[in-house]
């Protein structure tokens, strides 16, 4: 029976022309969106490992000379574009794309594409995700607005129930009724996107299937509880327009105006610092001691007095090593410190900014699978700080090599002390792995939970409520 | 013309007792003023940094100009005392950091546009710009992508949608009604009748569009008086905005199909104007017109910067004092000299690399101006950002202020540092101008 009635109702669907319209019209946008989006960003990483490699040759051809002129002559790090990011580009315009790696200073991630960009940038780029996570429910709504309502209206609800037909059967008959024709519309399009992957950038994600799995699965889960919400709205209201009414106006408030609203308020909540005072704060900081009572020059005398004690001697010229390269390296590494102190500060207001949106995946389920189809895309915040860490990290291990060898290397009495190819060629280029998928499951665990939350609470008042709706 | 306003009368009692009309209003008005204060809350936040970097900035100079009058035959003031009056500065840190501020325009906090995408203020000393203007405010990306609930994204997403669910039933609605047959049979042509109804909910609309800008002029204490001509200029573009949507839901209803096909249609094309045809058109552009790579002139750079530590005195010499002949002292050149003359190089080689970029950037972003028109609301959006002078435009009219003020500043300090000399006392006076009110 319910076979049947799953049968009919994509029958009934696709007989409709409005519908076949739609339809092959959702189709063809992501078609494009794939098609058009994995061409940009297979250029996009393209010029950009391009960019890494020359800045990489540069750094190895740059000539003898003293190892702290080589870690002030410094190496970038680019950002490689995320293989699936053309399915959800995310944050991707918003975040840097490329830093500057020197010695005593971490430099920020800057030329974002959003700052390039005129008004129509803040419009967002057409990709997958648009489509299913703002067009497609609204197709939804079209095809079950009166899924329920037209039955009533036309007599036949009464017909079906005189049947013996349980409501708690007929309703899900509609429900997968519905989603397999919304599975008939989304897999195959994002399944060819798969196989379309650009190869070359699937090289820096490893776990590259087992996120396309991760996305696939997120947004079947989110689309089944879309149709569940507007089949059980459809079939309590009395009126086809009261439940078209109040599916658009629920749609609107989910896509258009609450993603915003909380994002806003979130900022609102947990203020964010000034760039001003970020740095005020750091600079304060090195100078005066983290805790405030350890000045940069006792820091120093502390350290002059330790490594003199350590050598037995007491000038720094008769020391067997360079004491420039330590007390650099030191310098590096309390400024390190400080760095870390504040950078987890704004790190962790961002964060707790972006909870609020991952909470409210509860209220919204439409949050919840923007934050884990950015995630599963790999252009969530989560990813933006991974590669800044990463950035950063091999910043520090290659200017701690400078002012290692600066130290062993140059001792009093040394002129002109200089290396060459052999020593910028024993760093290797600089290359970074995104998350893995447990990493991903355990930041964005509230999302989903969200939608499981949403998916189980849906089938429990379907099941509930079902054998009601013939008596309204 | 009687039976016109006959119509719209009696239009308006209908509407007006019928809920619908006052629940759209509502939530019109709500998120409207839900805006209007968000965006004032928006633009304090900016104003208040400025506000403390103004405020910090002011100290450090009052600072100075107490130590230029120390008394120096106490040694523990000679460090500060050369920090006032050293053009280079005392020790790694340099003479002082002036904040140039991009002032709030009148209408920022009601279309806050690109704003929230660059800083509102940049520290500067006389060292080489290029490096100091490579600084971003801290943002949540996640905030810049969702973007800002702001008046301008009332009008322009959900001003449209108010207009579809007006105008969707007009006609519909008779006949679904009933009450068709019995226009018809009156004498006056059911033309004027649909006329009437459409010039009123017309009416409404820009009735409450108006209403919602003035209360976005009220509500953020913003000078009518003052900002009269922008005033008209946004509450044209708006006009213009909510007529375009009155002829597209006038082409939908003469299409005399049922309420809800009507509705359908008119939330189709609000889709594809608002959302769809904008990110089509970013699609297209971004996989065609990459953005240039701005590293290469941090490349650059590092490379000039390596070779004028390597060769100073050559660098002066073959390249600086043919190009600035006015600081040229012959033979005599001490650290500073060469130092400071290594900035200007690096802000000309800065300067001419970025133009090539700008131009590129340029490129791209005119061909997104050429296909614009497939995006009227992208193409409004844009357009109120640039009257409220919050478009990418302004900061780059910003930038180019920051370069004259730059430019100013070593026409000041080059000399004194050329010379050898210190600031005497008036010279720090005069200084002080050059703070922002």
């Amino acid at each position: 029976m319910l076979r049947l009635i799953i049968k009919k109702e994509i029958q009934s669907a696709l007989r409709d022309t409005r519908i076949q319209f739609a339809g092959t019209f959702l189709i063809l946008l992501m078609l494009v969106s794939v098609l058009v989006g994995r061409q940009g960003q297979k250029q996009i990483q393209k010029e950009r490992a391009e960019a890494q490699a020359t800045m990489y040759d540069k750094w190895v051809n740059q000539g003898a000379k003293h190892p702290h002129s080589a870690a002030h002559y410094g190496q970038f790090a680019f950002k490689p574009k995320p293989v699936l990011s053309f399915l959800d580009l995310g944050l991707d315009n918003y975040t840097g794309v490329s830093v500057f790696l020197e010695a005593h200073k971490q430099n920020e991630v800057l030329y974002s594409a959003a700052q390039e960009g005129n008004g129509m940038t803040r419009f967002g780029e057409l990709t997958a995700a648009l489509v299913l996570q703002v067009l497609l429910p609204l197709l939804i709504i079209f095809l079950t607005f009166n899924i329920f309502s037209r039955e009533r209206e036309e007599g036949t609800l009464k017909l079906i129930h005189g049947q013996g037909i349980s409501m708690r059967k007929l309703l899900m008959g509609k429900v997968w009724g519905t989603y397999a024709l919304v599975l008939l519309i989304f897999i195959p399009v994002i399944c060819l996107a798969y196989f379309l992957l650009d190869q070359a950038s699937a090289g820096f994600d490893p776990h590259v299937g087992v996120k396309f799995m991760g996305l696939l699965a997120s947004y079947s889960l989110y689309l089944l509880i879309f149709v569940l919400l507007s089949v059980i709205i459809s079939a309590f209201s009395k009126s086809s327009s009261f439940s078209l009414l109040s599916l658009l106006g629920l749609w609107i408030a989910a896509c258009i105006i609450l993603p915003k609203a909380t994002t806003n308020l979130a900022d609102k909540v947990y203020p964010t610092p000034s760039q001003y005072e970020f740095r005020k704060t750091i600079a304060e900081k090195v100078e005066n001691g983290i805790d405030g009572h350890n000045p940069s020059d006792a820091r120093l005398a502390d350290l002059k007095k330790q490594v003199l004690d350590e050598y037995n001697v007491s000038k720094t010229e008769d020391l067997p090593v360079n004491w420039r390269g330590i007390a650099m390296q030191a310098g590096e590494e309390y400024t390190d410190q400080v760095y870390d102190h504040e950078f987890s500060k704004v790190e962790n207001i961002f964060k707790k900014q972006n909870r609020v949106s991952e909470w409210a995946g509860f209220i919204n389920p439409y949050l919840a699978i923007r934050n884990l189809s950015m995630a599963f895309s790999g252009t969530d915040f989560h990813h933006h700080v991974a590669f800044v860490k990463a950035a950063e990290n091999y910043r520090r291990a290659f200017v701690k090599k400078m002012n290692k060898d600066m130290e062993v290397n140059d001792k009093p009495g040394t002129e002109d002390y200089r290396v060459d190819k052999e020593m910028w060629e024993s760093i290797e280029s600089f290359s970074y792995e995104a998350p893995d998928i447990g990493k991903i499951i355990s930041v964005q665990w509230r999302s989903v939970t969200a939608l499981v939350f949403w998916l189980v609470a849906l089938f429990t008042l379907a099941s509930i409520y079902a054998p009601k709706i013939s008596r309204l | 013309m009687k039976n016109l306003l006959h119509i719209c009368r009696f239009e308006w009692k209908n509407l007006w007792r019928n809920n619908t009309l006052i629940i759209l209003l509502l939530v019109f008005f709500g998120a409207g003023i839900y805006g209007i204060y968000f965006g004032k809350f928006e633009i304090q936040k900016q104003e208040d940094r400025m506000a403390t970097v103004q405020e910090y900035e002011r100290q450090q100079f009052d600072s100075l100009l107490t130590w230029v009058s120390l008394d120096t035959s106490i040694k523990a003031n000679q460090i500060n005392f050369r920090r006032a009056v050293s053009p280079t500065g005392e020790g790694r840190s340099k003479h002082f950091t002036y904040y140039v501020l991009h002032h709030t325009p009148p209408l920022a906090g009601l279309c806050l546009g690109q704003r929230d995408l660059f800083p509102v203020y940049y520290g500067l000393n006389v060292t080489d710009l290029a490096r100091q203007m490579n600084i971003g405010e801290l943002a949540n990306p996640m905030k810049l992508l969702t973007g800002n609930f702001d008046l301008s994204y009332v009008i322009i997403f959900l001003l449209p949608l108010l207009i579809v669910a007006l105008f969707y039933d007009l006609y519909a609605k008779e006949k679904e009604g009933g009450t068709l047959t019995l226009l018809q049979s009156q004498s006056v042509k059911l033309s004027t009748v649909l006329m009437g109804k459409g010039l009123l909910r017309l009416l409404i609309v820009l009735g409450s569009a108006t209403g919602l800008l003035l209360l976005g002029f009220l509500l953020q204490g913003i000078s009518l008086g003052q900002n009269a001509g922008i005033f008209f200029q946004s509450l044209g573009l708006i006009y213009t905005y909510c007529l375009f949507w009155t002829a597209v839901m006038a082409g939908i209803i003469a299409l005399r199909k049922s309420s809800a096909t009507s509705a359908i249609y008119g939330l189709g094309i609000w889709l594809l104007l608002t959302m769809i045809s904008p990110a089509l058109l970013n699609l297209f552009v971004s996989a065609k017109t990459p953005l240039p790579n701005r590293t290469d002139s941090v490349h650059e750079l590092r490379t000039l910067s390596g070779k004028v530590w390597g060769s100073p005195r050559s660098f002066v010499y073959d390249q600086f004092y043919p190009k600035y002949p006015e600081y040229d002292k012959g033979d005599s050149i001490n650290f500073n000299q060469w130092y400071y003359a290594s900035f200007t190089l690096f802000d000309d080689k800065a300067n001419s690399l970025n133009q090539e970029y700008e131009s590129q950037v340029a490129k791209r972003n005119q061909l997104l101006k050429k296909w614009q028109w497939l995006a009227p609301a992208a193409m409004v959006h844009e357009n109120f950002s640039s009257i409220s002078k919050t478009d990418r435009e302004s900061h780059i009219r910003f930038v180019k202020r920051i370069h004259e003020f730059h430019d100013d500043l070593k026409n000041t300090y080059y000399p004194k540092i050329f010379d050898d000399e210190n600031f005497n006392k008036t010279e720090l006076m005069e200084l002080q101008a050059k703070l922002e009110e």
